[in-house]
């Protein structure tokens, strides 16, 4: 089955015949090392940062519960750019800079002040690369969205130290406990649902392997 | 290093096979010498792991593997990292899932049993089940296996139990129970070597959920990190060797291999000599390094005279089928899985193809992997974002698995050989994996996908959806065939021992010289088969008959020979008119 799962997360760089920008790089220690700096921008300038995070903000929207920009998506995206992902910076940067000059053009605001029903729209166009007059060759649209779009998922899942899942909000969102041996493991009862999994952010601090809660 | 030092063996690679003959071989009293590509990690680099090192990518344990691949011969191979496996001290069984399987009496004999298939190199094993048996049962004890004897309908024969108790189940499992019973399966506790209670001086398993792709952070899992290497270094008669990669074994004057050359941490070039070498660096890295030792005697590689090195190379097939539950499924707590159904593995001729393959319930260990079924389970490759993909991630409390380890048929176009094009920072040609499914895979694998969205749905699931993973290659583990076991040495690389036919040696115990691929995960049959290999061959150094130890042919040590500045160019063989060894 760890041969399905790699499968799979090769499988989820291309999209369609998208290649997503991060495939050769990702974000590793370096991303971790960023974040732990601060949640201040170190890539993006506050242009870039802003409409990155309008974006995040449709791909993983905010209702009863937390989304993407809750869970402080810009700040993992901003720290990967700065480290294993930077070689996918030129390509945010220019695609960011067309992006909002096309929304200019055409709407008269930059991405960031659209309606969130007009940037839906927009990233309807982006996916499917159905965007006229792009100019921004080395920055396909549809690579561009899908990016972001993985961008975004990692910034909500991954464990805070990558900068993202502010306060677990990824994690309880989806009701994940946290890595489950970083949590002392489970009982058979627990297995079954008849006593609940304190989740990690319930807990004073993450306990030892044989502290079972 | 003293490069003149003679070690009475010296293995390449210290997975299952490589951990289980310095294991025997140190505790027979021989000197050995483990050489080992990756580092040497333990549990705190394990806690350390997550998601995204081991799952997105296998950073954790194969941070610098290149490779490339192509589908068919005259095809440009892509560069990427398509293979899973893992470079580190206890190789595959470092991260593997555990899932442990004897081979039936039958997967011994595919070619007498069901006859030729098109396209398809099938052959008998030279050794039967009842050759293997004991050493299962030996693995068995000593991984701790924890299962249910007799629980599986088309298990074959054994005589002694599991020496653990299955372990316990998740929601999940119980539903699959139900849902395989209705259907009219005969369910059973899926075997693991995992401890389910303390055993063999480790701990019992915590049920924390990410088995297969991670190290086990209290080796409750079974593994040569935690078991063999260490027995062997107990002994102080083993040198391991981490982040030493070979690049090449020389062969000298008498035809044997002399010693294996390889760059250590530092870049610097080494060599090692050895009366006996055991190649152990899994499908891929076994045949890689014979083809890349190419010498006037051997100009096709060592031992490749048959030129079936790197061939038959078989990966075994996927399907998995994802589902939902009305509730909970707890499917991130408990080991890998807990719940398998076998009784569709026996060859049906009904069924439009031959050969079978295991079902099993499979973790859903963690968002991420969640998150990567998103665009299957909404439908299509657009639109998987906003209010439905945040609805989708919600669901994760609810998702389950079930995964089966399709055979995949011997093809001798499919096969490992070096790229012409691309190397490694080293300078040594990649891997270049070519690699097309056998139409029977391609029909096994979708009925079995078929059968295991039925038992989901039986399972009460209310969706149930499926990864197409049948044009996937190399995306696996589980490399098998490159080096096949025979007895005839024009039909096959090394023997019924596994010793090469041609270099006498030159040992290959892994699961490069399996046969055939059996559908069921290979690791417990290699661990059996290895043990099995460095029995007789231990058995026959002690008798005196081991052409490789015996003291009369031993090759004096020869004056040091300063490594050339290029590793590509040296050759120092002699060159004469020397015949092979006799064969036995």
């Amino acid at each position: 089955m760890s041969d399905a799962r790699t499968s799979l997360s090769r499988r989820e760089f291309m999209v369609g015949t998208t290649a997503l920008w991060i495939s050769a790089t990702l974000p590793r220690p370096r991303t971790a090392e960023a974040a732990a700096a601060g949640t201040t921008p170190q890539t993006l300038d506050a242009t870039e940062w802003k409409t990155v995070e309008a974006m995040t903000s449709r791909i993983l929207p905010t209702d009863d519960a937390p989304g993407a920009v809750e869970a402080g998506c810009v700040n993992f995206i901003d720290k990967a750019l700065g480290a294993e992902d930077e070689a996918a910076l030129p390509a945010y940067r220019a695609a960011v800079a067309e992006l909002n000059r096309h929304c200019q053009q055409r709407f008269e605001r930059p991405f960031a002040d659209l309606s969130p029903e007009r940037q839906d729209s927009v990233l309807r166009d982006l996916e499917l690369g159905r965007v006229e007059g792009w100019q921004a060759n080395d920055a396909a649209p549809a690579a561009f969205f899908q990016t972001v779009r993985m961008h975004t998922i990692l910034g909500f899942l991954l464990d805070p130290r990558y900068g993202g899942n502010r306060d677990y909000a990824g994690w309880k969102t989806i009701g994940w406990p946290g890595p489950v041996h970083a949590l002392g493991g489970s009982q058979p009862d627990q297995m079954l649902g008849t006593r609940r999994l304190v989740p990690i952010w319930e807990r004073a601090k993450p306990t030892g392997h044989h502290d079972h809660d | 290093m003293k490069t003149t030092e003679i070690k009475d063996v010296c293995i390449i690679g210290t997975g299952a096979a490589g951990g289980v003959w310095a294991d025997a071989c140190t505790r027979a009293g021989l000197e050995v010498v483990a050489l080992e590509r990756g580092p040497q990690l333990g549990p705190a680099e394990f806690m350390q792991h997550d998601e995204l090192t081991n799952i997105y990518r296998n950073d954790g344990f194969a941070p610098d593997w290149r490779d490339t691949v192509r589908d068919a011969a005259g095809e440009e191979a892509r560069l990427g990292r398509s293979t899973l496996l893992a470079q580190c001290v206890g190789g595959g069984t470092a991260h593997w899932g555990a899932a442990s399987w004897r081979f039936r009496e039958d997967d011994f004999e595919l070619l007498s049993r069901g006859g030729p298939i098109e396209g398809a190199n099938l052959a008998d094993w030279p050794i039967a089940y009842d050759d293997l048996a004991p050493y299962y049962d030996r693995a068995e004890a000593r991984l701790g296996l924890a299962g249910l004897a007799g629980a599986n309908p088309v298990e074959p024969p054994r005589t002694a139990p599991y020496p653990n108790p299955p372990h316990p189940p998740r929601l999940a499992t119980v539903a699959l129970e139900r849902g395989a019973k209705a259907l009219g399966y005969h369910p059973f506790p899926l075997p693991v070597a995992i401890n389910s209670r303390a055993y063999g001086g480790r701990a019992a398993c915590m049920n924390g959920g990410q088995c297969s792709n991670f190290g086990c952070p209290i080796h409750a899992k079974a593994s040569t990190l935690a078991i063999h290497v260490p027995a062997a270094l107990a002994t102080g008669r083993l040198d391991l060797r981490p982040n030493a990669r070979v690049t090449e074994l020389v062969v000298g004057a008498d035809g044997r291999v002399r010693e294996a050359r390889y760059i250590d941490a530092s870049g610097a070039e080494r060599a090692v000599r050895a009366r006996t070498f055991v190649v152990a660096a899994g499908g891929i890295g076994s045949p890689h390094l014979l083809l890349a030792s190419r010498s006037a005697r051997h100009p096709n590689g060592l031992g490749n005279g048959s030129g079936l090195v790197g061939r038959n190379l078989m990966f075994h097939i996927f399907s998995y089928a994802a589902f939902e539950l009305p509730g909970p499924s707890m499917g991130a707590l408990g080991p890998n899985g807990m719940l398998a159904v076998d009784d569709l593995h026996p060859s049906d001729p009904k069924r439009g193809f031959a050969r079978g393959a295991v079902i099993f319930e499979a973790a859903e260990p963690g968002p991420l992997w969640a998150a990567f079924k998103a665009n299957d389970y909404l439908g299509g490759s657009a639109g998987a974002w906003g209010k439905p993909l945040k609805d989708y991630l919600r669901r994760f409390p609810y998702f389950g698995g079930l995964i089966s380890i399709g055979e995949d048929l011997p093809q001798l176009t499919n096969r490992i050989d070096l790229d012409p094009t691309h190397r490694d920072a080293d300078g040594i040609p990649l891997p270049r994996i070519t690699y097309r499914s056998h139409p029977n895979d391609l029909a096994l694998a979708a009925y079995f996908e078929t059968r295991m969205l039925e038992i989901a749905d039986a399972a009460g699931a209310v969706k149930s959806w499926s990864f197409d993973f049948k044009s996937t290659k190399g995306g696996t583990g589980h490399l098998m065939g490159t080096c096949r076991m025979g007895s005839d040495p024009e039909r096959s690389v090394v023997d019924a021992d596994c010793r090469s036919h041609e270099v006498p040696n030159l040992y290959v115990p892994d699961a490069s010289c399996f046969p055939s691929s059996g559908g069921y995960n290979p690791t417990l049959t290699i661990f059996a088969n290895a043990d099995r290999a460095a029995t007789r061959f231990l058995a026959r150094m002690k008798q005196g008959t081991e052409i490789g130890l015996a003291p009369s042919i031993i090759p004096p040590p020869s004056p040091r020979t300063p490594l050339h500045a290029s590793k590509r160019t040296f050759d120092e063989t002699p060159l004469g008119h020397q015949t092979l060894e006799p064969r036995r």
